[in-house]
């Protein structure tokens, strides 16, 4: 097994560990376990071969990281925005702190709550402390690698641009905001955790996941409004309310020392940047040893059994499947996106961004000048189009299932093609997910742009059928629920791109025949034509 | 019963619900040294739930557990270093390889990486698996894997063992080697603490038979003092008579019934 230099450096600070009565030596062992298992792929059901074995080890994770290098391009030209480092910093660290916190949140809380590790390492003389401490350990080691990954170019160019402090004022404060995020994430486990207990315990996790994932999505738009109104070169005006957006704590720092700032609220700000993630980690520290106690509540799976199903969407699954074996499929997919809690963790969000996404549109367009009125005659409607951006992403979700084991199922049935599998999981997903959601947007646009735009929304969801057909082309004839979630990279990010780019195209396309005389009559009697041929054809 | 004189195990009213399932109910025993004792019962009884809790992987069971004469709820985790334990399921990281997991397991026990690597590897070749000691374990069989796991519960010369049905999916020979290592331990004064479904077996080797049914233990001596008690004549007959179970016949017929019917 390697000796990982990242296990290196982290000998350095030993004895903090030690102080917390953390059996140091061990902790390293289990982190040079979890790493190399890390760096191997995880054999899915039908692809295992024992020759793969000789392959060298090649860290998936670390691959992923280009992904997020490439984003963090995306901060430098927010570097050469005016002067004000009040500004610029706050507006930088709240992409990274989102960049991390989602990625906390859906990718690496299912390490925080393992409670695999209690049969292999539990039952040795290992305390609860020290398993614990590893598992944060593993976790903030990846966080580290992330934000590395996201802030080094930046993190130059600032060199290069501003000097030798502010690359120093940046790396730190860059730490703690990371540090913020771990000891953050883990306490609010932790409370949840203590006043919770079974089957109830995880389905409160994952609401609580998902809706951090929306208050962060959400806070991100009050923050780029708390500097709208300013200009983008004119001072910062603090106002209390600052006090809870974190990037603006972790601006400050640079606000005082490179723009000479001073005032109350930069201390205070500076101050809670400092204190809060240290304080956090210091109470997340104390408690580790309660804390996996209650985390074995989570192995606990007693429960009253649910059994409801509404008979209309009975009749709805019959009604929109075409054979037995589709409607037993549709079915299945909606099971399982209703009970699978890490594909919710990874699917629900997106949904709260598709309902949110056309608003911000919306709003934006308004906000840059038009009235009410003008924009309710115009074909700001189109903007609904925004709500199917979430579309690639949930497709590509659909692969994956945590027990993805249960795969050969598809393989020793006497299926026809896989035709059917993949029909009965897309209609469930257009019902269950997509349907929802364009019905809430559509009524509420309904009402703000009046009954004309009827045939434009008929318009719209035909294409979100089309359209969903085509990116489950994205999946490569994998199987919907057959590989495991480690396996999911994010070369899955790059994949959706492309595909994500259609969109605008087709909004493009509606927009150019809205100009046209009866031209969305001539699209929706063309739409409703090639719908079924996409059915027939497009999955194979 | 004759025993050695050192108390090793002792559970005092464990009782445990799971929601509103009452699992273990009020269940008292003492287990000494050198003892194997066979612990069985149907399946769903609580068997797997007992052997758990007392390795601290179930925390929220009333009662006393005291182990080596300490209650394990206070006595922290050293106590496990003489513990070894075969879980029921074959949980593992099994994108290591047996050499890595067999290391890493031995030195969580605190043994040295190097000795735990020797004497892994001379196991494993016991039972015949040193070509794949380098090979990930997600690529080995049923049986391999459940041998992985019983190498690492003996790798640390454990004073007690847990097995949870340990020979499941071993094959004949295996299990023939198995029981003589149990005899030879147990010789030494080792005490073992194995469930298993496999009755012949558990007749055979067991000094002690535990039968667990509805949360209490409904048996508990040696093979003799139950048939002598039971009046039958094997193991599998008494733990039918003492679960109250008469009619596999009539519910296989059903079962064959039920499988065969055309619906619609
Ligand atoms: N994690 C859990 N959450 C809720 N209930 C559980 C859990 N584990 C076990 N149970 C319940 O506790 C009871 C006892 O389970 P246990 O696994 O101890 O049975 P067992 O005697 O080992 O059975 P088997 O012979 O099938 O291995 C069962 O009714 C089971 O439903
Ligand atoms: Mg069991």
């Amino acid at each position: 097994m390697k000796n990982f230099t990242t296990l290196k450096i982290l000998d350095l600070f030993r004895v903090i560990f030690e102080r917390f009565e953390i059996d140091y030596p061990t902790m390293r062992r289990i982190l040079q376990v979890k790493l190399t298992m890390d760096g191997r792929r995880p054999t899915t059901i039908m692809s295992q071969n024992r020759g793969g074995e000789k392959k060298q080890d090649s860290n998936q994770f670390l691959k992923s990281l280009w992904f997020y290098a490439f984003i963090g391009l995306t901060l430098i030209p927010i570097l050469f925005i005016g002067d004000n480092f009040m500004f610029k910093m706050s507006l930088i660290f709240g992409v990274l702190m989102f960049l991390i916190m989602t990625a906390m949140i859906s990718d690496f809380s299912s390490v925080l709550l393992d409670v695999r590790d209690q049969t292999v390492i539990g039952t040795r003389p290992v305390d609860h402390r020290t398993i614990s401490a590893a598992r944060a350990i593993h976790v903030t080691v990846y966080l580290f690698f992330l934000t590395a990954a996201i802030v080094s170019v930046p993190l130059v160019v600032g060199f290069v641009q501003f000097g030798v402090i502010f690359a120093l004022l940046f790396s730190v404060t860059v730490l703690f905001s990371d540090l913020f995020i771990v000891a953050i994430t883990a306490l609010l486990y932790y409370v949840i955790l203590k006043f919770f207990g079974g089957e109830r315990l995880r389905d409160v996790i994952n609401y609580v996941q998902i809706g951090l994932s929306f208050t962060i999505v959400i806070g991100y738009q009050v923050l780029a409004r708390a500097f709208e109104f300013q200009g983008l070169q004119s001072s910062f005006e603090a106002a209390w309310w600052n006090v809870l957006l974190p990037p603006v704590w972790f601006g400050a720092p640079f606000a005082v020392i490179l723009n000479g700032a001073s005032g109350a609220y930069y201390y205070v700000f500076m101050a809670l940047a400092l204190l809060v993630p240290l304080i956090a980690l210091w109470i997340y520290l104390s408690l580790l040893p309660t804390f996996e106690k209650n985390l074995l509540k989570l192995m606990d799976q007693a429960g009253p059994s649910k059994k409801k199903t509404t008979k209309g969407m009975n009749r709805l699954a019959s009604l929109l499947t075409t054979s037995k074996e589709e409607h037993a499929f549709y079915q299945f997919a909606e099971r399982m996106l209703k009970n699978e809690r890490d594909l919710k963790l990874k699917i629900y969000p997106s949904l709260g961004f598709a309902i949110i996404f056309p608003f911000v549109f919306l709003y934006n367009g308004y906000s840059a000048g038009g009235s009410l009125d003008s924009i309710t005659s115009g074909r700001m409607y189109l903007t609904i189009y925004a709500s199917m951006m979430m579309i690639p992403g949930i497709v590509i979700m659909l692969q994956y299932s945590s027990k993805s084991k249960g795969s050969w199922i598809y393989h020793v049935t006497p299926l026809q093609g896989e035709g059917v599998i993949i029909k009965g999981t897309l209609k469930a997903f257009l019902i269950r997910l997509f349907a929802p959601v364009f019905g809430v947007i559509s009524i509420l646009y309904g009402i703000l742009f009046g009954m004309r735009i009827i045939p434009d929304l008929v318009i719209v969801l035909l294409i979100a059928v089309i359209y969903s057909v085509i990116c489950f082309r994205m999946l490569k004839g994998k199987l919907p629920f057959s590989q495991p979630f480690e396996s999911a990279g994010q070369s899955d990010g790059w994949k959706t791109i492309p595909f994500a780019l259609l969109i605008p195209v087709f909004g493009g396309l509606h927009f150019v025949v809205t100009n046209v005389p009866f031209g969305i009559w001539f699209y929706l009697a063309l739409l409703l034509f090639i719908v079924p041929l996409t059915w027939q054809r497009g999955l194979r | 019963m004759d025993h050695g004189p050192g108390k090793i195990l002792s559970l005092k009213g464990l009782t445990k619900w799971y929601g509103e399932k009452l699992v273990l109910d009020d269940i008292d025993l003492d287990v000494y040294e050198g003892q194997i004792i066979g612990y069985i019962g149907p399946n769903g009884a609580g068997k797997s739930t007992t052997v758990k809790i007392m390795l601290g992987l179930e925390a929220s069971y009333s009662g006393e557990v005291e182990i080596f004469g300490q209650n394990i709820k206070e006595s922290g985790v050293a106590y496990k270093k003489r513990i070894g334990y075969v879980p029921e399921s074959a949980d593992l990281y099994d994108n290591l390889t047996a050499r890595e997991y067999l290391t890493f397991t031995g030195e969580l026990y605190g043994l040295t990486a190097d000795s735990a690597d020797y004497k892994a590897r001379l196991l494993m070749g016991v039972f015949n698996l040193e070509d794949v000691y380098d090979s990930r374990i997600s690529s080995y069989s049923k049986g391999m894997k459940q041998k992985v796991l019983l190498i690492s519960s003996l790798l640390h010369d454990p004073d007690i063992l847990f097995l949870d049905e340990p020979i499941n999916g071993l094959d004949a020979n295996s299990v023939m080697v198995f029981k003589e290592i149990l005899a030879q331990l147990s010789s030494q004064g080792k005490t073992i603490f194995y469930s298993s479904h496999i009755m012949e077996v558990v007749q055979k080797i067991s000094s002690r038979i535990l039968l667990l049914n509805d949360g209490k233990i409904v048996a508990d001596g040696s093979f003799e003092q139950l048939r002598q008690k039971n009046k039958e004549g094997s193991l599998e007959e008494i733990f039918n008579q003492l679960t109250g179970f008469n009619e596999h016949q009539n519910l296989a017929e059903d079962f064959v019934q039920i499988v065969q019917r055309d619906h619609r």
